[in-house]
C-alpha cells in the first residue's frame, strides 16, 4: 500500500523454458509469470466490465430476511448487514475501484511522462525546475499526502483519483527521466541530432519509444498499489461515498460486523489481494522484458 | 574537514529546504479549502465574534507571507496553534499521540527486519525452503492490504481465539505486558507486508553482493563461508537495505493512519483522520506537520547511516 | 620435487546450449621453486584451469582427471578440506585488483583475515603478520595505512595488497591469473618485478597465467601453450621462443611486434576460436592450421624428447606417441 514500493522481482520463480517453446505472447509478457498475471487480470477486467450481467442479484437490494446470512448456493459470498448480496456488491465495487486505480495511474502517466521526458532530455536548469517540486512531493508519505489532498478537496471518487495521480506522478516522472538519461546518449539519438532533427522530434520519435519501457513496468505495479490506496481512503470514509460502491467501503462494513459475519470482510479483501497479485506478476514479467537494467525502482 | 564530515554537514543542510517546502505545503492546506475554513471548523459555534477571534488568531486578516512566517515561527517554538474544538493546544495533542505512532511504527519495522533479513539471507544462499517461502510470502505480503490483514488478525486472535483485545490502548507506563497486548496485533498487521518487502530487498542485495569479484577472491583466500556471508556480504548488502528501510518508514507511517483507526490506537494517524472528518483544520495541519517531519527526520538518519556504512561515500561523491 | 601434477584434466560445463568442453585433457607438472607460464587467448581455458586447481569451479562444472598437490589428490577433497588448503598452502591472485578487495573493509584487515582463517593466532598477531607482509610487498607506511579502505589505493597498490593476502601464509603453490592485465604498463613492470623477487625469496611453485607472451617471457622457467582447452606445447621458455614446434605457438610468437619480420602488417590467423559447445574432433586448432591433415581429426598426444613437448602430428615424437596410443583407444577429443 505504498507509492514507494518497487517493481523489483517478487521472487516468484517459475521453472524456465527453452526459448523456442515460449510463444510470442509469452515473450512479450516476459515469461510464464507475466502470462499468468495477464490472464488473471484479463479475467478480472472482464468481470468488472460485465458485472451487471454476472451479478446474480442487485447490489442494492435490501433483504431483511437475509441479514448477515452465511454463504450458500444462492449467495456464494453471503449477505451483509442489510441483507444485500455480497458477491454482487463485490462485483460492482470492484468495477469502481479498478476504474479508479487504472484511471489514476493513467492520469499520472499523462502528466508525468512529458515532465520526465523534457526534464531528462534537456537537463540543466529545466531539469531542476521541473523535478524539484516533484521531489518535494516525495518527501511526504504517500497516504498522508493523499489524505491531505482529500482534506482540502473533500471526499469522493474523483478526488481520490486525482489524489492518487498526484502521489504517483513524481515516481513515474523520475523513472522516465532516469531512462531518458540513458537513452539520450545512444548512437541513434546522436545520429538524429547530427542530422539536424529538432529536439521535439528527437524526444518524441527517438527517445520516448525507447525510454518508455521502465515506466510501463512501474505503472503496472503502481496500479496494484493504487487499488490499495483507494481502498484505504474509502475505508477511512474519504473516498467513494455511498451509494457509490467501493471495496474499501465494503471492508469498513465488514470490519463493523467482523465477529458475526466474517464473509463481509474477507471477500472484498481477497478481491483486492488477487488483483494486486495479478498486477505484480505482470509487472515482474514486463520488467524482465522491458527493463532488465532495473531503472524502475 | 574530512570528506565524511563534509558529507554529514551537506546532508543535514539538504534537509532544510525539504522541511521548508513541506511546511509550505502543509501551511497551504488550510488556505486551499473551498469556503471558509474557520466557519467549517467552528461549526455551530461560528458566531461572528468567535469567527473574528479565530481569524485573528490564525492571522487570516494579514497577508499570506506574514501568515506563514507567524505560523512557522510558532511551530519552531513548539506552538502549533489551538484545537478549536476541544480548546487544547495542538502541540499537546501531538505530544500525547506521537509516542504511540512511534512505538507502533518502530515495533513493526523491528519485527519486519527480524523476520525479513534472515530469511532473505537464507534465500540468497540457496536454501530451498527459504526460497519457496520467499517467493509466495513476498507476493502475498505485498498484495494484501495491511488494514485488511488487521481485520483478519482481529477476527482470528481477538474474536475467535480471544487471546488478544481487538482494540484499545495501554501506554508503556501501565506496564510492558499490558502495552504489548494492545500493540501486538496492529504492529503485526503492519509488519507482515513490511517483512515481505524487506525479505525481497535483502535477497536481492545479498545475491548482488555474493556475485561480486571480491567474494571470489575471499573464497580463494580460504575464508570460511560463514564469514563471507555474514561479515562481508551482509555488511555490503546493508547499504541498500538501510536505504530501503528509510523509504519504507514512510510506508509504515501511511499504514499507521488506517491501522490506528482500526485498532483504536490514540496515535497521530487517527488524529489526522478524526480531525479531517471534523473539519478541524488546525489539528490537521499540526498532525500532518508532525508526521511529515518525523518522516524527514527518519530519512535523514538512514541517509547518515548509509554514509557511515559505505566508506566510499564522500570520497567519490555520494 | 613436484608440487603440482595434473593428469588428463577435463572440465565440462552443462549449459542451456548443451555441454561446453572448457578443458580437454590437460597434463602438466610444476616443481618446487619453478615458475610455469600458461599462455593462450581469451577463452582458451586458462582461468578454468586455475579455478579447477583451486577447487573454485562453478557447481555446473564437471571435472575429470587427476590433480595432485604435494602428493595429495585434490579432486576428491570435500569442501571443508579444500577451503583449509586455499589461502594457506594453495594461493591465487585474481585478475582485477580494483574489484578484488571488499570496499567496506580496510586493506589490512583483509590480509589479516587470511592469517586468522588458517592459523590459530590472536588478532594482534594476525595484524602484525599482515603489516609484515604488506611491507614485504612494498606498501609504504604499511603500519599506518593498515586501516585504510581499498579505494584510497591505486590499482598497483591494490594488487600488492592482493599479493600480500595471497602470500601471508607462505603457500607452496601460487597461481597468478593475469596479475598485471588490468594495470598500466609501468605498474605492470613493478608488479612483475615484485612477483619475481617474492618467488625467488620464498621458493614458491608458481603458475603464471597470461595472454601476454612478453610477461611470460620475462618471468617464467617453463611455458605451456593452451588453445581451446588443449595444451598444445610445453617447453622451457628460451627453447619455446627459439624453436616453437606447434603451428599455433609459431603464430603467437610471430605476432609479437619486433619479432624480426619486416615492417608492415603483423601476421595473423584466419578464422576464429572454435565453439567449445561443439568442438572439432581431435586437434582443435586444425580448422585454422595452415598445415592441417586428415589425421588431425584424431587428437595428437602431447609428447616430446627431453623438456620440450608438443601435441601435433607434424612432430615426430608426438606422432609416434599418438599412433601408439590410438591403437587401443579411438578418437580422443
Amino acid at each position: 500500500m505504498s507509492a514507494q514500493v518497487t517493481a523489483e522481482s517478487t521472487g516468484v520463480v517459475l521453472p524456465p523454458r527453452r526459448r523456442s517453446q515460449l510463444s510470442r505472447l509469452e515473450r512479450t509478457l516476459g515469461g510464464r509469470g507475466g502470462l499468468v498475471g495477464a490472464g488473471i487480470l484479463l479475467v478480472l477486467v472482464l468481470v468488472a466490465v460485465l458485472a451487471p450481467l454476472l451479478a446474480p442479484h442487485s447490489p442494492e437490494q435490501i433483504d431483511a430476511a437475509r441479514v448477515l446470512a452465511a454463504p450458500d448456493l444462492s449467495h456464494p459470498f453471503g449477505s451483509d448487514a442489510l441483507g444485500r448480496d455480497v458477491l454482487s456488491r463485490v462485483l460492482y465495487a470492484f468495477r469502481t475501484s479498478l476504474a479508479i486505480s487504472i484511471g489514476s495511474v493513467a492520469l499520472a502517466m499523462l502528466a508525468g511522462v512529458p515532465l520526465g521526458l523534457i526534464a531528462g532530455y534537456r537537463g540543466g536548469w529545466v531539469d531542476a525546475v521541473l523535478m524539484r517540486p516533484l521531489d518535494m512531493l516525495l518527501a511526504l508519505p504517500a497516504l498522508l499526502l493523499a489524505v491531505s489532498l482529500v482534506s482540502i478537496l473533500g471526499p469522493g471518487s474523483f478526488v481520490v483519483l486525482v489524489a492518487i495521480a498526484v502521489i504517483y506522478l513524481p515516481i513515474l516522472a523520475r523513472v522516465l527521466r532516469s531512462s531518458v538519461l540513458v537513452v539520450r546518449e545512444r548512437p541513434y539519438v546522436l545520429g538524429a541530432r547530427a542530422r539536424g532533427v529538432g529536439p521535439l522530434g528527437i524526444m518524441v520519435r527517438h527517445v520516448l519509444p525507447n525510454a518508455v519501457g521502465p515506466v510501463l513496468v512501474q505503472a503496472t505495479v503502481l496500479m496494484g498499489f493504487a487499488l490499495q490506496v483507494e481502498a484505504a481512503l474509502s475505508f477511512l470514509g474519504l473516498g467513494a461515498q455511498p451509494p457509490t460502491p467501493s471495496l474499501g467501503l465494503m471492508l469498513l462494513d465488514g470490519y463493523q460486523v467482523l465477529q458475526q459475519a466474517w464473509w463481509v470482510d474477507v471477500f472484498p479483501g481477497l478481491a483486492i489481494a488477487l488483483t494486486v497479485v495479478a498486477f505484480l506478476l505482470i509487472g515482474d514479467g514486463l520488467r524482465r522484458r522491458y527493463d532488465p537494467a532495473g531503472v524502475a525502482e | 574537514m574530512s570528506p565524511r564530515t563534509a558529507f554529514v554537514v551537506r546532508r543535514i543542510a539538504l534537509t532544510i529546504p525539504t522541511l521548508l517546502a513541506m511546511s509550505v505545503f502543509v501551511f497551504a492546506l488550510i488556505r486551499l479549502v473551498p469556503g471558509d475554513p474557520v466557519r467549517s471548523m467552528l461549526g455551530f459555534r461560528a458566531t461572528p465574534e468567535n469567527v473574528a477571534l479565530v481569524r485573528h488568531d490564525l492571522h487570516l486578516d494579514q497577508g499570506l507571507v506574514s501568515q506563514y512566517v507567524a505560523w512557522i515561527t510558532g511551530a519552531l517554538q513548539g506552538d502549533l496553534g489551538r484545537d478549536y474544538v476541544s480548546g487544547v493546544p495542538v502541540s499537546t495533542l501531538v505530544g500525547q499521540r506521537l509516542p504511540v505512532t512511534l512505538e507502533l511504527v518502530l515495533l513493526a519495522m523491528g519485527l519486519a527486519l527480524v523476520v525479513g533479513v534472515p530469511l532473505g539471507v537464507a534465500a540468497a544462499r540457496g536454501s530451498r525452503i527459504a526460497g519457496r517461502l520467499a517467493g509466495g510470502f513476498v507476493v502475498a505480503g505485498v498484495a494484501i492490504p495491511d488494514f485488511w490483514l488487521g481485520t483478519l488478525l482481529i477476527l482470528l486472535f481477538a474474536a475467535t481465539l480471544q487471546w488478544l483485545p481487538p482494540a484499545g490502548w495501554a501506554p508503556l507506563g501501565d506496564g510492558l505486558g499490558q502495552n504489548l497486548r494492545y500493540i501486538a496485533l496492529p504492529a503485526l498487521a503492519l509488519a507482515v507486508g513490511e517483512a515481505a518487502y524487506i525479505l525481497r530487498t535483502t535477497r536481492g542485495a545479498m545475491l548482488e553482493t555474493l556475485g561480486q569479484p571480491y567474494v571470489a577472491f575471499l573464497r580463494a583466500k580460504g575464508v570460511p563461508e560463514r564469514s563471507i556471508v555474514f561479515r562481508h556480504a551482509l555488511r555490503n548488502a546493508a547499504v541498500p537495505i538501510v536505504t530501503v528501510v528509510g523509504i519504507q518508514f514512510g510506508v509504515l507511517l501511511s499504514g499507521a493512519i488506517v491501522i490506528e483507526s482500526i485498532f483504536g490506537l490514540p496515535g497521530l494517524g487517527r488524529l489526522v483522520v478524526t480531525a479531517i472528518n471534523q473539519r478541524n483544520y488546525t489539528v490537521v495541519q499540526g498532525a500532518v506537520l508532525a508526521i511529515a517531519t518525523l518522516f524527514i527526520a527518519v530519512t535523514l538518519v538512514t541517509d547518515l547511516l548509509y554514509g557511515w556504512l559505505d566508506p566510499r561515500v564522500g570520497a567519490e561523491g555520494s | 620435487m613436484t608440487v603440482l601434477e595434473l593428469e588428463d584434466v577435463r572440465v565440462d560445463f552443462a549449459g542451456e546450449a548443451g555441454t561446453t568442453s572448457a578443458l580437454a585433457g590437460v597434463s602438466l607438472t610444476v616443481a618446487e621453486g619453478e615458475i610455469l607460464g600458461l599462455v593462450g587467448e581469451s577463452g582458451c581455458g586458462k582461468s578454468t584451469l586455475a579455478n579447477a586447481i583451486m577447487g573454485l569451479l562453478a557447481p555446473a562444472a564437471r571435472l575429470r582427471g587427476r590433480i595432485a598437490f604435494q602428493g595429495r589428490e585434490l579432486t576428491t577433497l570435500g569442501p571443508r578440506e579444500y577451503r583449509e588448503l586455499r589461502g594457506d598452502r594453495l594461493a591465487m591472485i585474481v585478475q582485477d585488483p580494483l574489484s578484488a578487495l571488499d570496499p567496506a573493509f580496510s586493506v589490512g584487515s583483509q590480509v589479516a583475515e587470511v592469517v586468522s582463517a588458517h592459523r590459530k593466532v590472536g588478532r594482534r598477531a594476525a595484524r602484525e603478520r599482515a603489516v609484515e607482509v604488506l611491507r614485504e610487498v612494498g606498501i609504504p607506511s604499511a603500519a599506518e595505512r593498515y586501516g585504510e579502505p581499498p579505494h584510497r589505493f591505486s590499482g598497483g597498490m591494490r594488487q600488492r595488497v592482493v599479493i600480500a593476502a595471497a602470500l601471508a601464509n607462505e603457500p607452496a603453490l601460487l597461481i597468478a591469473d593475469e596479475p598485471t592485465t588490468a594495470l598500466d604498463a609501468t605498474i605492470q613492470a613493478q608488479i612483475l618485478g615484485l612477483l619475481r623477487d617474492l618467488q625467488a625469496r620464498h621458493r614458491m611453485a608458481t603458475v603464471l597465467i597470461s595472454h601476454d607472451l612478453g610477461v611470460v617471457a620475462q618471468l617464467c622457467d617453463r611455458v605451456g601453450v593452451l588453445y581451446a582447452g588443449q595444451l598444445v606445447e610445453l617447453a622451457p621458455v628460451a627453447e619455446l621462443f627459439a624453436h616453437p614446434r606447434h603451428p599455433y605457438t609459431r603464430t603467437l610468437i610471430d605476432a609479437l611486434p619486433g619479432a624480426g619480420h619486416a615492417r608492415g602488417r603483423l601476421p595473423g590467423l584466419e578464422g576464429r576460436v572454435p565453439d567449445l559447445a561443439d568442438p572439432p574432433p581431435g586437434c582443435r586448432f586444425a580448422p585454422r592450421c595452415p598445415a592441417a591433415m586428415p589425421e588431425c581429426a584424431t587428437g595428437p598426444v602431447l609428447a616430446g624428447e627431453g623438456e620440450h613437448a608438443v601435441a601435433c602430428w607434424l612432430d615426430d615424437t608426438s606422432r609416434a606417441a599418438t599412433t601408439a596410443a590410438v591403437g587401443p583407444e579411438r578418437s580422443r577429443a
